[in-house]
Formats: structure tokens, C-alpha cells, sequence
């Protein structure tokens, strides 16, 4: 139990102080940051809606005012859920654009970094357990060299490929004009549709880590004693692959996976802006551009808190999978 | 026909970017159905490449490169994948020589033992609790992971898994080494009695001399890839035929004795990347003559064995490399260097590691620590030299409270107690040369110039035996020997010219053969030099050779203590009985 | 011959060991040349571009022709320039990057495992914190805040994110080798907390800092040109990230030119594979495991 108080422990820590680096990266510029903002946006030969000087006073409370009674305002109003509202999507507040953007990249995400991880560490298995065969350079030198592609890059690729010249799957957006959000087959087809190419570009290049760290780690592990030994008392070659390296290699390769999820998820900012896909990243580099600070600021908290929740859950079931971890509590 | 023919066996390591190295000979010997052999050898002769290569576990780079190795009728060298799975295991098992690693850490010891009943289809039953009784274990540990485990426990586990299947042979490589002296004594009484009892064969690969000569029905002796001597373990305790053995065995004695002369033979082995022409003993041999340096000697018949000597007929020289006896004072004389007075040491978590200890050191004396690991020892060894403070208690050295000391005044201290290390491959940098890391001392504690720095640096090692020194300065500790090592640390702890040296089993890493000269040397450092020793060690014999005092150390406590031969020959504890009856007893 | 021309001599025959290994390793041999050429493109550039990287004066949007290899963009421009001074902008982001954020992964990683105690247990948790935090999320927000855009401002964005998991390695490398003997026996030596620092622990870390060093390289590099593909790099400077969002922005799909889309991602996938490579010979001197037999 120890082990998972402290793990939560630590998140709790971790999600402050990413609350309060939110809070801190717009008021490390110099002078007042709302007059600041404001000043820019309407600089930009934008016309400033004062329910944007609105919001923007929401997320930066009161100028000139005591940074920290700022700080408690701001902290109380994360928890409330309240981040004020987006002016990209005037009138819609924050918290429900958010909302309309999660589950596209949820799914996204996380459907295909599931089927990377797996393939991934079944393959870089599959070479350490025909380690210096051609099956093993095959997998490795492949998967270095696609490693090394960007796949931003590759997304641009795929969509000139089959989306222009092929003209297989549409290129662009979430669904397509004929069909709107709902619990219909025509919605959910489309959106499948769309989904591909998104899916693939993230497909080729995610599983690359696993198979490397996978392989490595195994082709270690089947060199230990206890593999040896394994081997001497005449356990089949597949059980010792299995329960002798691939149990033991896969263990760095959980916690492994809960670390590149702040980089994967980073990536879809990248993908989602090359197909226009209605997700998060593609909403947050909208906001960018349109200087929606409440909206973007929100969105980099509430990714933070999505890569927290997901390394938590990976710190778990790394100590059901490893008992010598659990054994810490012990002692 | 015997159980194991092994046939002109050579393995050669050949790593991609470097020499090939050929670590096993075309080496040959048989093990008849329940007989108990012993390979004795030390670091690097190829004894556990040779065991690996039996087994056919051989990694790469390693290869067989020539010889058979015939199991009961079965070639294991040329058997296919399938043939020599079922017999592993089932007819041949082994216990590895790392036990802490040879479980797999993440699965019950329950379920290794299912793995293995499984794998050759036999229906487990309770045999697996019968046999943790065995080897005295409560049925409990099935269920527990490795890592719930002691040292000690492990060994057992992987004893009693080893002899699962009933197999006519089991290889033991190193099995109890790094466990406590006690408890291996404990765990190979056991052995011995299950192996009379079940009657399997053994091949028992160990340095440990004393160990392999009382266990085994029959010795063997490898030096440098090599066997050079192969006779029944009575005959070959009463009369040695390789002067390689006969230096070996001279370098192991009961402390018991009333007399005790130990030897050790100097040099180091040939360096087995190059082509060897001759006797590879020829180096270190007292006995050598012009034809041992050209003619390669064969393992023929001699004594009631066999031996890879030419001058096997000749008469040993008798103390070709003896270390002489030397009488103990048993009084000391003056003040004390260092005076350790009921001195306690507790860590978080409520340990107590030391127990109200006291004890003097004394100039040109040696007083020893003797206790098993966790005794509070190597605690001792940190209060003396200001790493850790007593918890209560004083350690004084002349007027200054060490346990007091902070910062520059506890650097200031260092200069006077210095420390040679257990290990000398991690007590040098291996990315400094050793005249760097002998100016260091002379430059920070001295005041020396470089120029000066270098001139003492090759003075000490000089006095270390590193002769001549220009030899050695620039030498990276990679380049040098682990004997020659050892000499560079303990030169760099009497670089500051310091009262105390605390020596923290300076040779239990060492080679058994080359263990007698390192004590040889600090003997002499501390009398010529009037150095007070604190001598670490779990080793009695050593204590004996060495000490003038002894101390035993139990759980934090001194429970006996007094001149060496006293608490040695007439010990009157419990706990020192216990130590001297785990001592091996060569036949 | 004098001594000095002896020496001078001797030189080529005495590389240092580290550079041997590494050259022995076949892979690390070929990323080696690999980055040779890159190092070469980049510093001959204006040399050996045919036009400048910003001269508009062609006809836009044609695809390969003899005077323009790779075609041109939409405003003119020669590709094969650019891309040729693209390897400068990447090199240098991720040798500046790298070296930034290597400093800062050596000194938080030291100062934690040398020191232990309170100061680890709070750099350690900043190390956390900032290993979970989504780095191009932060680099997103932080470029977006920023009131004046250029490389410089891009580097100290990817350093400032990007130093934490090699803090983490290097904070344990050295927790394991702070306790050796030979540490003990340089602080017995009378050596100051400085001097074993540097001269006992920093060389045994050699392997392990290089490694550390590549790896903050890659993803410099790949942090520049994915900021520079959203549009929020330097616009002044041309790198392989503005070449690929000019060609995604300036319909190189529409008019097939397939040229002006592929060139900027295989020359960014080819000195990411000459980096790789490098890093497999020195992950081999570090790691025998790994070590091919």
C-alpha cells in the first residue's frame, strides 16, 4: 500500500505544481500581462471584444492586484472547473469546448498508442528471441530507420499519397460534410474514414520505442543466470522467451510507456493540425494562433493532468506486475 | 564406461574486435556414476567456462571448438536442441555460482519448481515441499519471490531444484560463495549428506581449497586452461605432484595449528591470447629448467594419478615460496594510537549495529576484527575512520574526539588513518593512471610539489614491491594484475604517511594463491613502519597469520577477544567455536 | 627530424581510444560520414547553393527542372538552396540545444546524486514534474507567449524542456558511482568535493554524457522543425520544419510537387539516422550487452 500512497503522493505534487506553472507562464513576461495581451491583440488590427478582455481578466484576475491573492482566486477557479470562455468560440466557455474535442483525441490517441505498444513489444520480443538472426536485423535496422522519420512528414506523405493522388481516404477534418456528430452508422463510418490516415501516421512511427527498448531489454534479460538456469533444466525455448525474458523485459517498457505519453501527446498537436482533426491539439494550436490564452492554457493543464492520470495508472499496474516492487512496502 | 567422458574439450572465446582466446584446452577427464570430483582452480584458469561448456550453456562469443563431451552414452557437444532438453534437468543439473541471480525474480518459488516438472512432463505432486525439506526449508517459501529471500535461503532453493528431477549428475559451480561461513558450512554438510544418500555424481568447481579437498572423492587442478593435476583428494593432501598444486595447497593451513607456515606463489598466469610454448606453470615455478620453457608437458600417468609436469620424478624444492612464521608479541607497549571506547551505533530505523565496543590500537601492532557480514564491522571500520560518528561512546585518536570532527579538521584527520579496500578493481579509478592517483595523498596531505609527488610515487611503489616503478606509473588499473592492484591501493594508503591503516578484508577478493604475499606485505608495513593496523576480515586464518589481537565480533558485539593464538587455539565463546568448527577439514 | 615534427608525426597513430571503438563499430562508422557530409553541406552552404536560400525571383511552383534540381515554391524560391541551408539551422539548434540542455541535465543530475538529502529530494521532484509535463504542449504555450520569435528563442524553448530525463539518468549513473571505493578513497586522499567531481566521477560518465548529449540533439532537432512545421518558428530562418510548412501551406500537393514535399523530411530523416547510428557505437562502449558478437 505504501508504494501506491507515495506514487499518488507524488502526483498530487505533480499536479500542483503544473497548476501553478499554468499559472506562472503568463505573468513571467514583463509589465501587466492583461494589458499586456490586450494591448496585443488589439494591435493586431483586431477589434477586442470586451468579453475577451472579459475572459482575459478572468484567467489573469486582477491587475496590478497581490500576486498571491491572484494565485487563490486562480487556484479556486481551476477547481471549480471554471476557465472562463474561449473568444476563438465565442460564446462557448472553456471547459465545453474542451469537452467537444476530448473524445476525438482520446480515441485517436489512444487506440493507437495501445496497438503500438503492443505490436511493438511483441516485435522487438520477437527479434530478441531471434537475436542476430535476419529476423532481428530486419526488425531492428527497419524500425531505427522509420524511427528517424517525422512524422509530421509522414502524415504529409500519406495524405498526398492516398488522399490526393489515390484519393482513398478523405485527407481532411474529423467527419465529413454529409453526416453530423450522433449516434449514427452514417457518423460513425465517416468517422472512421477520417480516421485512418490520422491513425496510420501515428501507427508507423509509435511502435519504433517499444520494439527498440523491448528488444534490448530482453536480449538482457535472457542473458541473466536465471535464464541460464532456465535453459540447463530443459524448459522449452518458447517458456523462457515468455516467462524468463519478455515477463521480466516488459517491465521498464510500462513505465516507458507512461513517460512518452507527454511526447506522443504532444504529437498530436502535429498530426491533428495536418489532417484538421477536431481533437485537442488541433484546438489548442487554434488557440494559438488566435490568441485564446484561456483556452490554451487550459488546454496544456488539462493534457498535463491526461499524462498524470495516465502515468499513475502505469505506476499501478507496474506494481501488480513487478513484486519486487510491492515488496517495498513491506519493508 | 564412465558417467561423464569429457574428450580433448577446447573452448575459445573470440569477441568481435579482439583476440580469440582459447580458455579451455583440449582438457580430458571422467566422472564415474556417483563420485564426488572436485575442480579446483582460480580467477580466469577456465574452470566455470569449462563447467558451462558440460552443461553446453556457452554463450557467445564462447564456443566449443573441438573434443566431445559424452553423457552416459550421448554426445551433449553434437546432440540436437530437442535430444538435450530432455535430458537436462532430468540427468544432468547444476546449481550456479551467483544463486542471488539465478531465480527469476518476478515468479514464485513455487512456480520455478512448476516449470521444471512441467517441462519434462512429470506430475509435481508435493514434491516440491518434500524437497525444501530437504534441504531444510519450510513448504512457506513456495510462495514467496526471491527477493523475499536471504542468501543463504536462495542457495538451498536452488540446491533442492537442482536434485527435483533425481538426476545421476549435478554440476556445482562455486555454490556457497559470498554466503557466510557458517551458513556454507551448513549447506555443504547438507550436500554431502544428500549425495551419499541419493547417490548422484558431482562435479564440484570451486577455489575454495580447503572446501574442495574436504568434500571431494577425487581433485582436480586447472591453471590457465589447463588440467595439470588429477588425484584422489587423500592423496593429494599427503603429496601434491604439480608444483602449481603443491603451491596452492601450501597456501591454505588450519589456524588451529600450533605451527603454521603458509606460501604463495608469485607471478600470475600467461596471458592465454598469445601462443603458449612450453610449460604454462613455467613462469612461477620454482622447478622450471630450460626444457619446461620448450617442451609442452602432457597429463601423463604419476603418483595415483595423473600430472602435467616434467619434473614430476624430481623432489620438491622444499619451501620454494615460503613466508616464515613469525612469533607474536602478546603485550603491548605505550599509549594507545587509537583508543575506541563503548562505542554504540545505532541506525534509522532503530538497528543497532555496534554494541558498546572498546578496544586500543596500538603502534607496530595488528589487532583483528573477525565476524560474519553483519556483525558491525565494517561499522567499526567507519567510526575509527570518520565516516559515520558514534551514536554513543568516543573514539579518540591522542587527544582529538574523531566522532567530533567535521569538514577540514576530519580531512586533516584522514592524513593519519587511511584505508585499504576489499576490492581493488573498484578501489581505483579505472580512468586515472596509478601516478595519479598516488600523487593525490602526497599533494593534498604532504604539500608536495609535482615534481616531488612523482619522485615519492615511485618510492612507494618501490616499497610495495612494484619494481621497477617507471613500470607502473602510467599504467591504467585495467593494465595491472588484481595482486598488483592491491599493492598500488596500499601504497596510496601509506602515501600520507598516516599512524593507523584499517584494512578491510584486503585479500578476501584476491587469488588463494597470491593471498600469503599481500599479508606478507602489510605484516611488514606495520612492524618496519610502526603502523597501527585494524585488520577486517571473516577469514581466521588470515587473523592468525597477521594479527597480534583478536576480536569477534557478533550482532554489534565483542564476545571474545585477546592475543591471536589464545582466543584462536583455546577460544572459549560459543559463537567463535561456531566459526572455527565451519573451517573446512582437508582429508 | 626535430622532436616536435616526431610528435607531430606520431599524432595520426595515436587517436584517442574512445574514437577507435567507436570508428571499429560499423554502424557508428557510416553515421559518422553521414553527419561528416551534413557538418560539410552546412558549413559550405553559401558556397555551393546555386542561388540564394531567398531569392524570389524564379518562376514559382515548378517541379524538377535542370536549373532548379528540386523545383521551386510557390513564391519562387530555389528548394535545393533552402534545403541546403536548412542542415545549417538544424545543426546548429541541436548542437546549441544540445549542449544547453545537457549542461543543465549534468548539473541538476550531479548536484542531486552527489549531494543527496533535501537538495535531491527537491531537484529530484522538479526532474519529475518536468519528465510528465507534455514537452510540446509547453513548448507551444511558451513560444506563444513569447513577445519576440527567433532561433535563439527557439533553442532556450527546446532546452528549458527538454534536459530532465537525461537529469535522471545521470543523477542515478552518479548515485551508483558515488559510493565506489575510489570516491571514498579520494575524500581519504584529501581531495575537495570539486576536484572528485570532476576529475573521479565526470570521466567514468563519459560514455553515458555523450549519449545524453545525442539524444538531446535528436530531439532538438526534431523539436525545431515539428515548432517550425506549426508555423511558430523563426520565420526569417529557413529550416527543414518552415520548408514542409510552406509546401503543406502552399498547395505542393495540388500541384504535385512531390519534390518540395519529400526533400526537407528524407534530408531531416538521414541526419536523424546518422545521429542514431553514432549513438549505437557509443551505447556499445557503455554497454557490452549491446555489443554486437
Amino acid at each position: 500500500m505504501r508504494y501506491f500512497l507515495r506514487r499518488a503522493g507524488f502526483f498530487a505534487a505533480t499536479l500542483w505544481a503544473a497548476v501553478t506553472l499554468n499559472f506562472l507562464i503568463p505573468r513571467l513576461q514583463p509589465g501587466d500581462p492583461a494589458e499586456a495581451i490586450v494591448s496585443r491583440l488589439s494591435g493586431e488590427t483586431r477589434i477586442v471584444d470586451p468579453a475577451q478582455v472579459e475572459a482575459i481578466r478572468k484567467m489573469l484576475g486582477v491587475p496590478g492586484g497581490n500576486l498571491l491573492a491572484q494565485y487563490g482566486d486562480y487556484l479556486s477557479a481551476v477547481l471549480a472547473g471554471d476557465f472562463g470562455v474561449s473568444y476563438t468560440y465565442f460564446p462557448y466557455t472553456v471547459t465545453h469546448m474542451i469537452a467537444e474535442g476530448l473524445p476525438w483525441t482520446v480515441v485517436l490517441v489512444g487506440v493507437t498508442q495501445v496497438v503500438s505498444f503492443v505490436a511493438g513489444t511483441l516485435l522487438g520480443a520477437w527479434a530478441a528471441y531471434r537475436r542476430n538472426s535476419r529476423v532481428d536485423s530486419l526488425i531492428t535496422l527497419g524500425s531505427t530507420f522509420v524511427g528517424t522519420l517525422p512524422f509530421f512528414w509522414l502524415a504529409l506523405v500519406l495524405i498526398y499519397v492516398f488522399g490526393f493522388t489515390l484519393n482513398w481516404f478523405p485527407a481532411q477534418g474529423g467527419y465529413g460534410g454529409g453526416s453530423s456528430p450522433g449516434w449514427t452508422w452514417a457518423f460513425f463510418s465517416d468517422a472512421v474514414q477520417h480516421s485512418v490516415l490520422p491513425a496510420l501516421s501515428l501507427l508507423i512511427v509509435g511502435p519504433v520505442g517499444w520494439i527498440i527498448g523491448m528488444r534490448n531489454n530482453m536480449v538482457q534479460t535472457l542473458g541473466e543466470d536465471y535464464a541460464r538456469l532456465a535453459r540447463a533444466r530443459g524448459l522449452t525455448r518458447r517458456r523462457i522467451a515468455l516467462t524468463y525474458g519478455a515477463r521480466i523485459a516488459v517491465l521498464p517498457n510500462v513505465t516507458g510507456f507512461a513517460i512518452a505519453l507527454g511526447g506522443i501527446l504532444g504529437g498530436t498537436v502535429l498530426v491533428e493540425s495536418v489532417f484538421n482533426y477536431p481533437g485537442l491539439g488541433r484546438m489548442m494550436l487554434e488557440a494559438v494562433s488566435n490568441r485564446d490564452y484561456p483556452l490554451m492554457q487550459a488546454l496544456f493543464l488539462f493534457i498535463t493532468i491526461g499524462v498524470l492520470a495516465a502515468n499513475f495508472l502505469a505506476d499501478v499496474l507496474y506494481g501488480v506486475l513487478d513484486p519486487r516492487v510491492r515488496g517495498e512496502e513491506a519493508a | 564406461m564412465a558417467l561423464l567422458e569429457v574428450r580433448e574439450l577446447s573452448v575459445t572465446y573470440r569477441p568481435r574486435d579482439g583476440v580469440p582466446v582459447r580458455a579451455v584446452d583440449r582438457v580430458s577427464f571422467d566422472v564415474a556414476e556417483g563420485e564426488f570430483v572436485g575442480l579446483l582452480g582460480e580467477s580466469g584458469c577456465g574452470k566455470s567456462t569449462l563447467g558451462n561448456a558440460v552443461l553446453r550453456l556457452l554463450d557467445k562469443p564462447a564456443a566449443i571448438t573441438g573434443g566431445t563431451v559424452v553423457f552416459d552414452g550421448t554426445d551433449i557437444t553434437t546432440a540436437r536442441e530437442e535430444t538435450l532438453r530432455s535430458m537436462r534437468w532430468a540427468r544432468i543439473s547444476t546449481v550456479f555460482q551467483s544463486s542471488m541471480n539465478s531465480l527469476n525474480p518476478v515468479i514464485t518459488v513455487g512456480a520455478q519448481f512448476e516449470d521444471t516438472f512441467q517441462a519434462h512432463g512429470i506430475d509435481p505432486g508435493h514434491r516440491a515441499a518434500e524437497l525444501l525439506a530437504m534441504v531444510s526449508l519450510d513448504p512457506v517459501v513456495l510462495r514467496r519471490f526471491p527477493h523475499e529471500l536471504s542468501g543463504g535461503m536462495k542457495q538451498r532453493v536452488a540446491l533442492a531444484l537442482a536434485l527435483a528431477l533425481s538426476p545421476r549428475f549435478v554440476l556445482l559451480d562455486e555454490p556457497t560463495t559470498g554466503l557466510d561461513v557458517v551458513v556454507q558450512r551448513s549447506i555443504l554438510d547438507r550436500l554431502r549428506e544428500l549425495q551419499v544418500e541419493l547417490g548422484f555424481a558431482v562435479l564440484f568447481i570451486s577455489h575454495d581449497l580447503g572446501t574442495v579437498m574436504e568434500m571431494a572423492d577425487r581433485v582436480m587442478v586447472m591453471y590457465a586452461g589447463e588440467i595439470v593435476e588429477d588425484q584422489p583428494a587423500r592423496a593429494m593432501t599427503a603429496a601434491q605432484l604439480h608444483p602449481y598444486s603443491r603451491g596452492l595447497l601450501g597456501s591454505y593451513a588450519d589456524p588451529r595449528a600450533a605451527q603454521i607456515s603458509v606460501t604463495y606463489v608469485p607471478g600470475r598466469p600467461p596471458d592465454l591470447s598469445r601462443e603458449q610454448r612450453g610449460c604454462r606453470f613455467a613462469a612461477r615455478c620454482p622447478m622450471v629448467v630450460d626444457a619446461c620453457l620448450s617442451e609442452h608437458p602432457e597429463l601423463l600417468p604419476a603418483g595415483q594419478g595423473l600430472a602435467r609436469c616434467l619434473m614430476v620424478d624430481s623432489p620438491a624444492i622444499p619451501g620454494g615460496f615460503a613466508v616464515p612464521g613469525r612469533a607474536r608479541v602478546d603485550t603491548a607497549e605505550g599509549p594507545p594510537v587509537l583508543a575506541v571506547r563503548d562505542v554504540v551505533k545505532d541506525y534509522r530505523g532503530g538497528t543497532r549495529a555496534v554494541d558498546k565496543v572498546s578496544f586500543d590500537l596500538h603502534s607496530g601492532r595488528v589487532t583483528a576484527l573477525v565476524g560474519q557480514s553483519g556483525s558491525g564491522k565494517t561499522t567499526l571500520a567507519k567510526l575509527v575512520t570518520g565516516i559515520e560518528r558514534p551514536t554513543e561512546g568516543s573514539v579518540r585518536f591522542g587527544a582529538t574526539d574523531v566522532g567530533a570532527l567535521r569538514g577540514r579538521k576530519l580531512r586533516a584527520y584522514r592524513r593519519h588513518v587511511q584505508l585499504v579496500f576489499q576490492d581493488p578493481f573498484a578501489a581505483l579509478n579505472p580512468t586515472s593512471t596509478v601516478a595519479y592517483a598516488l600523487s593525490r595523498p602526497l599533494r593534498n596531505h604532504l604539500g608536495l610539489s609535482a615534481a616531488e609527488a612523482g619522485e615519492r610515487a615511485a618510492d612507494l611503489l618501490e616499497v610495495v614491491g612494484l619494481a621497477p616503478a617507471a613500470q607502473y606509473l602510467d599504467k591504467l588499473p585495467h593494465q595491472l594484475s588484481g595482486g598488483q592492484r592491491q599493492r598500488v591501493v596500499i601504497a596510496r594508503a601509506l602515501a600520507p604517511e598516516p599512524a593507523i591503516l584499517v584494512a578491510d578484508e584486503p585479500i578476501s577478493m584476491l587469488d588463494v594463491s597470491i593471498r600469503a604475499e599481500i599479508l606478507e606485505l602489510l605484516d611488514r608495513l606495520a612492524r618496519d613502519r610502526g603502523i597501527a593496523m585494524l585488520y577486517i576480515t571473516h577469514d581466521l586464518l588470515s587473523a592468525r597469520m597477521l594479527a597480534d589481537e583478536v576480536l569477534v565480533l557478533s550482532e554489534g558485539r565483542v564476545v571474545e577477544g585477546g592475543p591471536t593464538l589464545r582466543v584462536i587455539r583455546h577460544a572459549e565463546h560459543a559463537y567463535t567455536k561456531l566459526l572455527l568448527d565451519a573451517l573446512p577439514k582437508p582429508v | 627530424m626535430t622532436e616536435a615534427a616526431q610528435v607531430a608525426a606520431g599524432r595520426p597513430a595515436r587517436l584517442p581510444g574512445w574514437f577507435v571503438i567507436l570508428w571499429r563499430n560499423r554502424k557508428c562508422r557510416i553515421g559518422l560520414v553521414m553527419l561528416l557530409v551534413f557538418v560539410a553541406l552546412a558549413v559550405l552552404a553559401p558556397w555551393i547553393t546555386p542561388y540564394g536560400p531567398r531569392e524570389d525571383d524564379y518562376p514559382p511552383s515548378i517541379g524538377p527542372v535542370a536549373e532548379h534540381w528540386l523545383g521551386t515554391t510557390a513564391r519562387g524560391e530555389d528548394v535545393l538552396s533552402q534545403l541546403i541551408h536548412g542542415a545549417r539551422t538544424s545543426l546548429l539548434v541541436g548542437l546549441a540545444a544540445g549542449v544547453l540542455s545537457t549542461v543543465i541535465a549534468l548539473a541538476v543530475g550531479l548536484t542531486a546524486g552527489y549531494l543527496r538529502g533535501l537538495v535531491d529530494e527537491v531537484l529530484s521532484f522538479f526532474t519529475n514534474v518536468a519528465l510528465v509535463v507534455p514537452v510540446l504542449p509547453l513548448m507551444v504555450t511558451l513560444a506563444a507567449y513569447a513577445p519576440v520569435k527567433g532561433l535563439w528563442l527557439i533553442i532556450f524553448v527546446i532546452s528549458v524542456t527538454g534536459w530532465a530525463y537525461g537529469a535522471r539518468i545521470k543523477r542515478s549513473q552518479i548515485i551508483t558511482l558515488r559510493t565506489r571505493d575510489y570516491i571514498t578513497a579520494a575524500k581519504f586522499a584529501g581531495d575537495s568535493t570539486a576536484r572528485i567531481i570532476v576529475r573521479e566521477i565526470m570521466p567514468n560518465m563519459t560514455s553515458l554524457i555523450v549519449v545524453g548529449f545525442m539524444g538531446a540533439c535528436l530531439g532538438a532537432i526534431g523539436g525545431e522543425a515539428g515548432l517550425a512545421f506549426l508555423g511558430l518558428g523563426d520565420p526569417q530562418t529557413t529550416s527543414w520544419g518552415t520548408m514542409l510548412n510552406q509546401a503543406n501551406n502552399g498547395g505542393a500537393m495540388l500541384t504535385g510537387q512531390w519534390a518540395w514535399l519529400v526533400a526537407p523530411g528524407l534530408a531531416f530523416a538521414a541526419l536523424m539516422t546518422a545521429l542514431t547510428l553514432i549513438n549505437f557505437g557509443v551505447d556499445a562502449l557503455s554497454n557490452p550487452h549491446l555489443r554486437e558478437d
